[in-house]
């Protein structure tokens, strides 16, 4: 039951997000996004010290890739080329980034 | 004659890193994950219960292992998370990680 409710709950959320979500540009996104390709845009790339594979983004919720890229880009997330990137992005260029992931998972749908 | 020893020696190699790969039991990570964090990002990680919440589903494995690891020791902060990883063991988090990527969900991003 309890279990239901929370699915339900869920439900609204997902549903409501992009609504809430600040609103990103893609196609601007997709110019941004290039540099995410050199690691994010090769399958099973994998990271150096530690050695683990660059997380999947395709698909991925549009709010935890904008708090992700706000972490980085406070030092609240550690990760030397992430923070690197992360600095030079504005909170537009974070939004926009964001929804081309977004549209991608859409595309692949 | 040598060639035939590399190639057993290679095998042997590729077979081992086959069972490392395979370290989690993705059974009892499903079990684990429907007590622990399925009321967040559902049973098979395709939930997110805020907006700002990750999905799980099709994750690669090893970097969720990283990422739990990660927030056990509190080299990567968020207050709910810190707190669920502190009860997990080694394997809890290799269970869980090996169920959450077996999943369908997310996918690799396409440059073209």
């Amino acid at each position: 039951m309890l279990n239901r409710v929370l699915a339900a709950l869920a439900a609204i959320v997902i549903v409501c997000s992009p609504a809430l979500a600040q609103s990103g540009d893609p196609e601007r996104g997709e110019v941004i996004a290039f540099t995410c390709s050199g690691c994010h845009g090769i399958p099973f790339y994998k990271n150096v010290y530690p050695s683990y594979t660059v997380p999947r983004l395709a698909g991925q919720n549009e709010g935890y890739i904008i708090s992700a890229l706000k972490a980085y880009r406070s030092g609240a997330r550690k990760h030397a080329t992430m923070q690197a990137q992360a600095n030079t992005l504005s909170d537009q260029d974070i939004a926009d980034i964001a929804a081309y992931f977004v549209s991608q998972a859409e595309e692949s749908e | 004659m040598n060639r035939s020893i590399l190639a057993c020696i290679a095998a042997g190699l590729l077979l081992a890193a086959g069972f490392a790969e395979a370290s989690g039991n993705p059974g009892r990570g499903q079990e684990l994950s429907s007590q622990v964090c399925a009321s967040c990002h559902g049973v098979d990680g395709n939930m997110a219960l805020a907006e700002d919440y990750p999905l799980l589903a099709g994750q690669h494995r090893d970097y969720l292992v990283v990422a739990l690891k990660a927030y056990r020791s509190g080299d990567r902060e968020h207050a709910v998370m810190n707190s669920f990883a502190q009860n997990l063991s080694d394997q809890d988090i290799e269970d869980l990680a090996a169920w959450f990527a077996r999943q369908d969900g997310l996918g690799e991003l396409s440059f073209d």
